[in-house]
C-alpha cells in the first residue's frame, strides 16, 4: 500500500465557455482523511472531484496530491482510485476481471500475485465467492462493492468517490456506508467523498466542505458545521433550520428585561417580522443580524422568544415528528414527539444562547 | 514510480494522436489538395489566373442552353436547357419518382405490421452499399434487348421492346435506387410521430384527414425534404447510371465531365467539376438545413400503433370496412410495384448470368476465373477485375478503419467537436467520384511539387486513397455513435486505474462497440467494391479496372460476363447486409434499423451529477445517449458510390 496522500486544492477554478463551474476552491485533505464535498445538484462539488481525478483540467489555480503538482498529468499516472455512482463496471469482464484491470499496469501491492490480490479485495469487500460472475448479474450494491475493489485493488494513495451510494435504496445506502467507512479506517486511505445528502456527508465524514455554486461556503468536521453554520446557505442546507433576520434594536448584558442568562453574555434585541427576539449576540445597535435556530431547540411552552406558529404541515418520521409552521409569515420547522394537527397554533420559543449567529453586517 | 509508468507508456499515448493526425492528413492529402487543384485548374490558363474556362462554359449554349442564346435550336425539345438544365431536369424527375415510390413504402413500414416488415426497413439501408454499377446490369438484364422482360414477352408470342437507353429508364433506375433512402427517412420520422398528438387533435374535433394532415404530415414534410433533396445531389451527379442506361444524347454534366477528361480537356473538366460541386454544395447545404429541423422531434413517447396487415381476426367478415379492405389494398398493390421494380432487376441479373440461350450453364462464371484475354473485343479481363476489386477493398479496409475509428475517438470526448464530425463525413460526398478521381489525377499520379520534391503516387495507390475517403465517414457514423453511448465513466475508471488512453480503447471501448466497427467495415468493404466513377477515371488505360469497372465495359456488349460479375457484386453486397442486418443493425448508429431496436445496453449510462457538466457539450453527447447524433434521421452521411 502506497503511503496514504495528502490533497491541495488552491484557488482552483474550472470554466467551461460561459459557464463558471468552479468559482475558486482552496482545500486542503489531510492524509488518511475522509473528506466529503457536500452540496446541491450543479455545485461543482463533481467538478471539483473530476479535477482530483485528471479527468477535467482547471482553468486556473493549483492542484497537489502528495506535494506533487499533478496539473497535466494524466489520470493513468495519478495514482488515485475512483469509483463512480453508476459502477462503471466493464460489462464484458468478469468480476475478477475488473478487479485486476488495473493490475495490468502495475504490480500488486504487497508483494503478492495478481490473483491473490483481487481475492484479498474482494474478501474485503465481502464478495470472496464473486470472482467469476458477470457483473451484470450483480446487484446495485454487489457492482459498487465490486467498483470499490477495482480502485483498490492498484494501492492507490487517494480514493475519490462521486455519489458512489445515490444509485443505491435508503437502507443499503446505510449499510453500505458503514462498510465503506470501515474499509477506509482499515486501509487508512485518503479519500473524497462527493454526496448531496448532507445527512450521509454528516453521518461518514472526517471532515466536509459544502460547496454551493462553484465555492467552499465551509470546510468543518459535522459538529462544527452543523453547529456552527458560517453561512446562510450552510445554515439552510445542513439539517433543518429555521433562520432569521433582523435589525438590532438594543444591546446590553441584560437588554428588555431578560434574566437569567449569564453575565458575560452579550445579548441583543432583534426585531424580526415586527418581533422582538433576543439573541446572544455580540453586536452593534442597528446592524442587521441572520441567525439559526435549529428546531429542536424550539419548545413548546418556553415563555422567551416566544413564537406562535400555525401548522401547515407535518410529516411522521418514526421518534419524531417534522412540524412545519408559519409564524409572521416566515417558515418554520419544528421537531416533537406528539405532532399538533394542522391548523392549529402551538407556541414554542427558544433561549437566547440556543442561537447560532451566522453573519452580522453593522 | 509514476514517473518510471509514464517513461514507458509515452509510445503507447502517442498512438491515438498519431493515428488521429494521420488521418487528417490522408484527408488533406488525397481529399482536400486534389479538389483544391481541380479549383485551380478551373481558374488558371497556363499558369495564369483567368476565369477563361468557367466563362467558356458559362457562355455556352451546349451547357446552360437559353441562359446563354434564347431560343438556340438543337437536338430535340430538351436542347433548350443546355446539359445543365437537362441534367437538373432528370434530377427532380428522378426526385419526383424517388419520392412517389418511396412515400408509401414509408407509410407500409411505420403504419403496418407484417411478416418480415422488419428486414424489409433494414432492406432500406441497400442504396448505401449497392453498387451503382449493379443498378446498370440489372436494368440491362431486366429491360434490355435480351433481357428478362423480352424473353417473357417472347415466350408468350409478344413483339419484343426495345426500352435502353431512354430517359425513362434512367428515371426508373433512379428511382430505383433512392426511393429506398426516402422510404428510409421518412419511415424514421413517421415513428416519432407521437400518437398522442393525434388523438388529442381527434379529440378536439379534427377529423381523421384533419389529424393527419395537420398533426403527421408537418413532422413527415422536413424528411421528405431531406430524402428529396439527399436523391436531387445523387442524381444529379449520378454517373454509371446515365452512362449506361442514357446514351450519349441524355450526357448530364458528369458524363461530359468524364468525356473531357478522357479527351485530355483537363480545363474545360475543371470547369465543369466546379459549376457541378458548386451546385451540389449549395444543395447539401440545403440538406444540412432540413436534416437539422427534422432531428429537432425526439423519439415519440409513444408511436403511432401498427395495424396488422393480416389481422388476425381476419375470419370475421364484420370487420372488414372498405377503409380497412382499401389501405391493404394498396400496401398489396404497393408490394407488386416493388416486386417489378426492385426484385425484378436483380433477380435478373441472377437468372441471366445462369441461363444462356435458354440453357442452364456456369459459362458466364468460368469466364471469370480466365485469366488469359479471351475475346479480342474486351480491353479488360474478368479476373483481374476481381482480383483488384478484394485488393482495394481490403487495402480501403486496411486505411478506412483505423482512420475512422481514430476520428471517431478525437471526435466523441467533447460535443463541442460534433460539428466538425458531420462536416468532415459530408464533405466528401458533397464532391463526385469523377471530380476526387480528377483531381488525384491532376494532383497526385500526374505528380505534385512538395518542399522541392516531386512527389507522385501510383494509381492502385490513388484508388486505394479515392476508396478510402469515400469510406471512412460510413465508419466513423458506425463507431462514433457507439462510442458516444458508452458511459464516459468506463474510460475514465479505467485510465484511472492506470490504463492509457489508447490501452483504454482497446481493453474497453472498442470490445464494447465491435459491432459498430465490424459494421463500419462491412460498409467500408461496400463502398470500395461498389466504386465507379473515381475508379474509372483513374484506372484509365491502366491495369486497374475493377469489377464496376469491367461491368461496364461488358454491359450491353453481352450479357452473360455482365451478369455473372454483377451476381458476385451482388453477392459482396448481400453479405455486406447481412453482417450489417445482423451484427451492426442492433441499435450501432442507427444504420441496420433505424433506431427500431433496443439500444447497445452497455453498461448504465452516466447521470447523477450531469448537470454540472451540463455546459461543456452543446451536442450533449455525453449525458443522453442515442439518437442525438446527427446525421440525416438515420445518421446516413450519404453514399460512396452514386455520388
Amino acid at each position: 500500500m502506497t503511503d496514504a496522500a495528502g490533497v491541495t486544492l488552491d484557488g482552483v477554478r474550472v470554466v467551461y465557455g460561459e459557464t463558471t463551474a468552479l468559482a475558486d476552491v482552496s482545500v486542503r485533505v489531510e492524509p488518511g482523511e475522509f473528506f466529503t464535498l457536500v452540496g446541491p445538484s450543479g455545485c461543482g462539488k463533481t467538478t471539483t472531484l473530476r479535477v482530483l481525478g485528471g479527468f477535467e483540467s482547471a482553468t486556473a489555480g493549483d492542484v497537489r496530491i502528495d506535494g506533487q503538482d499533478v496539473s497535466g498529468v494524466p489520470p493513468e499516472d495519478r495514482g488515485v482510485g475512483v469509483v463512480f455512482q453508476h459502477y462503471a463496471l466493464f460489462p464484458h469482464m468478469t468480476v475478477a476481471e475488473n478487479v485486476g484491470y488495473g493490475l495490468r499496469f502495475s504490480e500488486p501491492p504487497g508483494g503478492g500475485t495478481a490473483d491473490e490480490r483481487v481475492s484479498e479485495l474482494l474478501s474485503l469487500v465481502g464478495l470472496p465467492e464473486a470472482g467469476e460472475r458477470d457483473p451484470t448479474t450483480l446487484s446495485g450494491g454487489q457492482r459498487q462493492r465490486v467498483a470499490l475493489a477495482r480502485a483498490l485493488a492498484p494501492g492507490p494513495r487517494l480514493l475519490l468517490l462521486d455519489e458512489p451510494l445515490s444509485a443505491l435504496d435508503a437502507q443499503l445506502r446505510e449499510r453500505l456506508r458503514r462498510t465503506v467507512r470501515r474499509i477506509q479506517r482499515e486501509l487508512g486511505i485518503t479519500t473524497v467523498y462527493v454526496t448531496h445528502d448532507q445527512a450521509e456527508a454528516l453521518a461518514v465524514s472526517d471532515r466536509l466542505a459544502v460547496v454551493s455554486d462553484g465555492r467552499i461556503e465551509q470546510v468543518g468536521t459535522p459538529r462544527e458545521v452543523y453547529r456552527r453554520p458560517a453561512t446562510r446557505f450552510v445554515a439552510g442546507f445542513v439539517g433543518d433550520n429555521n433562520v432569521f433576520e433582523g435589525t438590532v434594536s438594543a444591546v446590553g448584558d441584560n437588554p428588555a428585561g431578560v434574566d437569567g442568562t449569564a453575565d458575560d453574555e452579550r445579548l441583543a434585541t432583534v426585531r424580526v417580522g415586527g418581533a422582538e427576539l433576543t439573541v446572544a449576540a455580540d453586536c452593534r445597535r442597528g446592524a442587521s443580524v441572520t441567525f439559526c435556530v435549529r428546531p429542536d431547540a424550539l419548545t413548546p411552552g418556553a415563555d422567551r422568544n416566544r413564537l406562535d406558529v400555525t401548522v401547515t404541515e407535518t410529516e411522521f418520521l418514526g421518534e419524531t415528528s417534522r412540524v412545519r409552521g408559519e409564524w409572521r409569515g416566515q417558515s418554520i420547522t419544528l421537531r416533537t414527539t406528539e405532532p399538533p394537527a394542522v391548523g392549529e397554533t402551538v407556541s414554542v420559543g427558544f433561549g437566547p444562547d440556543a442561537v447560532h449567529v451566522v453573519g452580522v453586517t453593522d | 514510480m509514476a514517473a518510471a509508468r509514464r517513461l514507458r507508456d509515452r509510445p503507447e499515448r502517442l498512438v491515438l494522436p498519431a493515428l488521429a493526425a494521420a488521418s487528417a492528413s490522408l484527408l488533406l492529402v488525397v481529399f482536400y489538395y486534389p479538389v483544391a487543384t481541380v479549383f485551380v485548374d478551373a481558374v488558371t490558363v497556363d499558369g495564369e489566373v483567368s476565369l477563361a474556362p468557367l466563362a467558356e462554359v458559362v457562355s455556352d449554349p451546349f451547357y446552360v442552353g437559353w441562359l446563354a442564346e434564347p431560343g438556340v435550336p438543337g437536338l430535340g425539345e430538351l436542347s433548350g436547357l443546355g446539359r445543365f438544365g437537362f441534367t437538373a431536369w432528370q434530377a427532380a424527375l428522378s426526385t419526383a419518382a424517388s419520392v412517389a415510390l418511396g412515400l408509401p413504402g414509408a407509410w407500409a413500414l411505420a403504419r403496418f405490421e407484417f411478416r418480415g416488415r422488419r428486414t424489409l426497413r433494414s432492406l432500406t439501408i441497400l442504396p448505401f452499399i449497392l453498387p451503382s454499377m449493379l443498378v446498370v446490369v440489372g436494368f440491362y438484364a431486366a429491360f434490355g434487348a435480351d433481357g428478362t422482360l423480352n424473353t417473357l414477352l417472347g415466350a408468350v408470342g409478344l413483339p419484343t421492346v426495345d426500352l435502353l437507353p431512354s430517359l425513362s429508364a434512367v428515371v426508373v433506375a433512379h428511382a430505383f435506387y433512392n426511393a429506398p433512402l426516402v422510404t428510409r427517412v421518412v419511415t424514421a420520422a413517421y415513428e416519432r410521430v407521437d400518437a398522442g398528438a393525434v388523438e388529442t387533435a381527434r379529440a378536439l374535433g379534427a377529423s381523421r384527414r384533419r389529424a393527419f394532415l395537420d398533426v403527421v404530415v408537418p413532422q413527415l414534410l422536413p424528411a421528405v425534404l431531406v430524402g428529396a433533396t439527399l436523391t436531387f445531389v445523387f442524381t444529379f451527379a449520378s454517373f454509371p447510371i446515365i452512362l449506361a442506361l442514357g446514351g450519349t444524347r441524355l450526357a448530364t454534366v458528369e458524363v461530359l465531365l468524364f468525356s473531357a477528361i478522357r479527351q485530355l480537356e483537363y480545363g474545360e473538366a475543371a470547369a465543369l467539376a466546379v459549376l457541378e460541386t458548386g451546385l451540389s454544395l449549395l444543395l447539401t447545404a440545403a440538406y444540412l438545413r432540413y436534416e437539422r429541423q427534422s432531428q429537432t422531434e425526439r423519439s415519440a413517447v409513444r408511436p403511432l400503433p401498427r395495424r396488422e396487415l393480416v389481422p388476425s381476426a381476419w375470419r370475421e367478415r364484420a370487420t372488414w370496412t372498405v377503409r380497412r379492405l382499401g389501405s391493404r389494398a394498396a400496401v398489396v398493390g404497393y408490394g407488386l410495384i416493388v416486386i417489378c421494380v426492385f426484385v425484378g432487376p436483380l433477380a435478373s441479373v441472377v437468372y441471366e448470368s445462369l441461363v444462356i440461350d435458354g440453357r442452364l450453364t456456369a459459362t458466364a462464371y468460368e469466364f471469370l476465373l480466365t485469366r488469359q484475354q479471351t475475346g479480342a473485343s474486351f480491353q479488360v479481363k474478368p479476373w483481374p477485375a476481381v482480383r483488384n476489386s478484394v485488393a482495394f477493398g481490403v487495402a480501403t479496409l486496411a486505411v478506412a478503419l483505423p482512420a475512422g475509428v481514430a476520428v471517431s475517438v478525437a471526435t466523441t470526448g467533447e460535443g463541442r467537436w460534433s460539428r466538425l464530425v458531420d462536416l468532415l463525413s459530408v464533405a466528401p460526398f458533397a464532391v463526385s467520384g469523377i471530380v476526387v478521381g480528377l483531381g488525384l489525377l491532376r494532383g497526385l499520379v500526374f505528380g505534385a511539387v512538395v518542399f522541392g520534391y516531386r512527389v507522385t503516387v501510383t494509381g492502385p495507390v490513388a484508388i486505394t486513397a479515392a476508396h478510402a475517403v469515400g469510406a471512412y465517414p460510413f465508419v466513423v457514423r458506425n463507431v462514433a455513435p457507439a462510442l458516444g453511448e458508452l458511459d464516459d465513466r468506463l474510460v475514465e475508471s479505467a485510465r484511472s486505474l492506470g490504463a492509457s488512453r489508447a490501452r483504454a480503447l482497446v481493453d474497453i471501448e472498442l470490445p464494447l462497440i465491435w459491432p459498430g466497427v465490424l459494421a463500419g467495415a462491412a460498409f467500408a468493404f461496400a463502398v470500395s467494391v461498389g466504386e465507379f466513377d473515381a475508379t474509372v477515371v483513374l484506372a484509365e488505360g491502366g491495369g486497374t479496372y475493377t469489377m464496376p469497372v469491367a461491368v461496364e465495359r461488358y454491359v450491353g456488349r453481352r450479357l452473360g460476363p455482365a451478369t455473372a460479375m454483377g451476381t458476385v457484386l451482388l453477392f459482396v453486397t448481400a453479405v455486406s447486409f447481412v453482417v450489417l442486418d445482423r451484427v451492426g443493425g442492433g441499435g450501432v448508429g442507427g444504420f441496420g434499423s433505424g433506431g427500431e431496436r433496443g439500444s447497445t445496453g452497455s453498461g448504465g449510462r452516466s447521470g447523477g451529477d450531469d448537470s454540472e457538466r451540463g455546459s461543456t457539450g452543446s451536442g450533449g453527447r455525453g449525458s443522453t445517449g442515442r439518437g442525438e447524433r446527427s446525421g440525416d434521421p438515420d445518421g446516413n452521411p450519404g453514399r460512396g458510390d452514386q455520388s
